[in-house]
């Protein structure tokens, strides 16, 4: 009789623990170990971010749905963020108003020759900034500081009279030979991702080249640079993108002739109402006419690089971890 | 004697060979620099001292003086007022891109499924935020926080700050989110900054017994100040060529302009130069401050 008694307590009390274990285990699925690995605690950050992203690309989506819609859409305030009905009319304006395939084509050759340029001249300087020996090398790295922390308003006047006295003004040098020099759009940053590469590589490569004969520059051009690779891709990503979108020199320096598509978007009404009998209100109005044709211009304009940052997205990211700021 | 001598040349020449290589490297970046850079900032200088006139020979400098920065300064006020405002919203702009980006790596440095995909979309705005595209997003009145107006945010500035902290207020509160476009690469910056902080830290101060909270402040924070300051200067930096900033279009139309001339503007630019020196050379003190304080010094 005891017996039994005492059998059935303990089996009660077994089962109470296994349940309350599996309560923990849920317990710990939800709220996790930590403040930060629980199902609950992934939701909420999910959400936040969700909701921020939202927030964060909502200009984005409004451009891509105001320039899809049609000019009814645009007044009705009914339609929101979804148009009625698909109309590529301000696509087939925007196309003319840029001149898209002349401009992209201008684009295209400024940013993919500055970057290549740049990614050459930064490699060579963060280079000898890392390996080579000679005196002044801190002065120099610093003065690569400085020149980040200059603001290009000091430099622009000087710039613009030096162009014109070489004649560069409205001409792709402006962009090529800077660029050539280390000088490019952020050229700074550039050396100091190419710098923080080659110090990580291992002595051992140079002294062994160095044994069998191989000069300097064999070393750098045969051995350095090839293992540079991922680093050149990232630099000139970053350099392509940041030259297709300049847009404070570029309306200075290619205001006119060769011309980048960042300026046409300036224009674009200009040529609109050239091209197309459209009457434009007052500039910066919000005026249904000209909204949705500058809105398709202005995703035309971003959807080469969106494309390109689509594909190469993984090296961007990683490129600002190259960039050794982050020691 | 000679022999000696003859060694100590053998010597030097071998190592100018060693260094000439070197400089050899370095020398398109010294030509572009010394052609880019520290040219066009003297030039500015001296410019900036000066009236130019442009005739047919060419340039024509007149020696003024501080007239330009007198002029500037005293008898044409609105650029000094513009400038002032300017600040006074970069000095909100600033604390807003950091905390926004070091709240944001917060969260993407946690692990959460999509954590890749959150990570693209808050780097997306540096593929394209940039100049005309944004001022004419911005034309369209797309960059302001869409519950600006349902809760009167206006209306709760003024009576919370007033004067021009209302003003500078507002004004960032209407560009916030195209200012937080600006902050794509500081997030990321941030994010390799929590990776270097060591697992075992953590580990240390929980068997200690601290809260997620108190591990925060005491090891997250200090340990990341030196990246604060870092992006608090890139920022900076960034902020230049930020659409909105109201020097660059001034610059440029008084170059062009027949009363004012390169002259003055070149004398605008340094005046604006000279004051972010100032900010940047406060971010730099308070970062080593702050770094020193937590003990990290890095």
């Amino acid at each position: 009789m005891r017996l039994a008694e005492t059998a059935k307590r303990l089996r009660l009390e077994a089962e109470d623990r296994l349940s309350s274990r599996t309560a923990q285990r849920v317990k710990r699925f939800v709220l996790g170990q930590n403040l930060n690995d629980g199902w609950l605690a992934k939701v909420i950050i999910l959400a936040m971010l969700t909701v921020i992203a939202y927030l964060y690309l909502n200009p984005l989506l409004e451009m891509i749905s105001t320039s899809l819609k049609s000019l009814s859409d645009l007044i009705d305030p009914v339609v929101g963020l979804i148009p009625r009905e698909i109309d590529l009319h301000n696509y087939i304006d925007a196309w003319k108003g840029l001149r898209y395939p002349e401009a992209f084509a201008n684009t295209l050759f400024l940013a993919s020759i500055g970057s290549v340029f740049q990614v050459f001249s930064c490699a060579m300087t963060g280079y000898a900034l890392a390996r080579l020996n000679f005196p002044g090398k801190r002065l120099f790295l610093l003065l690569t500081i400085v020149t980040f922390l200059v603001p290009p308003q000091i430099t622009i006047v000087p710039l613009y009279m030096i162009y014109h006295e070489l004649g560069f003004l409205h001409t792709p040098f402006v962009i090529f030979i800077p660029a050539l020099l280390g000088q490019g759009v952020r050229g700074a940053l550039f050396v100091l991702i190419f710098r923080q590469f080659f110090l990580a590589q291992p002595k051992a490569l140079e002294e062994a080249a160095k044994m069998d004969g191989a000069s300097v520059f064999r070393l750098y051009f045969r051995i350095m640079l090839p293992l540079a690779g991922a680093s050149c891709l990232v630099v000139f990503l970053f350099s392509f993108i940041w030259y297709w979108n300049m847009h404070y020199e570029a309306t200075l320096f290619l205001s006119q002739g060769f011309t980048p598509l960042s300026i046409r978007l300036e224009s674009l009404e200009m040529e609109l109402i050239g091209n197309r009998a459209l009457s434009f209100g007052e500039e910066g109005a919000k005026d249904p006419v000209s909204e949705g044709p500058r809105m398709a211009a202005a995703f035309l304009i971003i959807l080469p690089p969106l494309i390109v940052y689509l594909i190469a997205q993984r090296w961007f990211t990683e490129g600002i971890e190259r960039t050794g700021m982050v020691e | 004697m000679k022999a000696d001598w003859e060694r100590r040349k053998q010597y030097w020449l071998f190592r100018w060979k060693d260094y000439g290589v070197g400089y050899l490297f370095m020398l398109p970046w010294i030509i572009g620099f010394c052609s880019f850079v520290a040219f066009p900032v003297g030039w500015s200088v001296f410019n900036s001292f000066h009236k130019i006139t442009i005739t047919a020979d060419g340039f024509q400098y007149t020696w003024v003086g501080l007239d330009n920065y007198r002029h500037m300064l005293f008898e044409n006020s609105a650029y000094p007022i513009i400038l002032i405002t300017y600040f006074q919203q970069m000095l909100i702009i600033i604390p807003l891109i950091l905390i926004f980006a070091f709240f944001v790596a917060l969260l993407l440095n946690q692990r959460f499924p999509g954590r890749g995909f959150m990570r693209m979309v808050f780097f997306l705005p540096v593929i394209f935020a940039t100049g005309q595209v944004v001022i004419e997003l911005f034309s369209q009145g797309a960059g302001e926080l869409p519950f600006m107006e349902q809760y009167r945010v206006k209306e709760l500035a003024e009576r919370f700050f007033g004067g021009w902290v209302e003003d500078a207020v507002v004004n960032v509160l209407q560009q916030a989110i195209i200012i937080l476009w600006y902050s794509g690469v500081q997030i990321l910056i941030f994010i390799a900054g929590f990776q270097t902080i060591p697992k075992t830290l953590y580990e240390a101060i929980r068997v200690d017994g601290a809260s997620p909270w108190e591990s925060f402040w005491k090891i997250t924070f200090p340990w990341m100040i030196p990246f604060i300051g870092l992006n608090a200067i890139y920022t900076i930096v960034d902020l230049f060529t930020f659409p909105f900033n109201p020097v660059l279009e001034i610059v440029s139309r008084n170059m062009f302009t027949a009363t004012t001339g390169y002259g003055y503007a070149s004398a605008m630019a340094w005046l604006y130069f000279l004051l972010i020196l100032i900010l940047i050379l406060f971010a730099l003190w308070f970062t080593y401050r702050a770094s020193k304080k937590g003990g990290y010094a890095r």
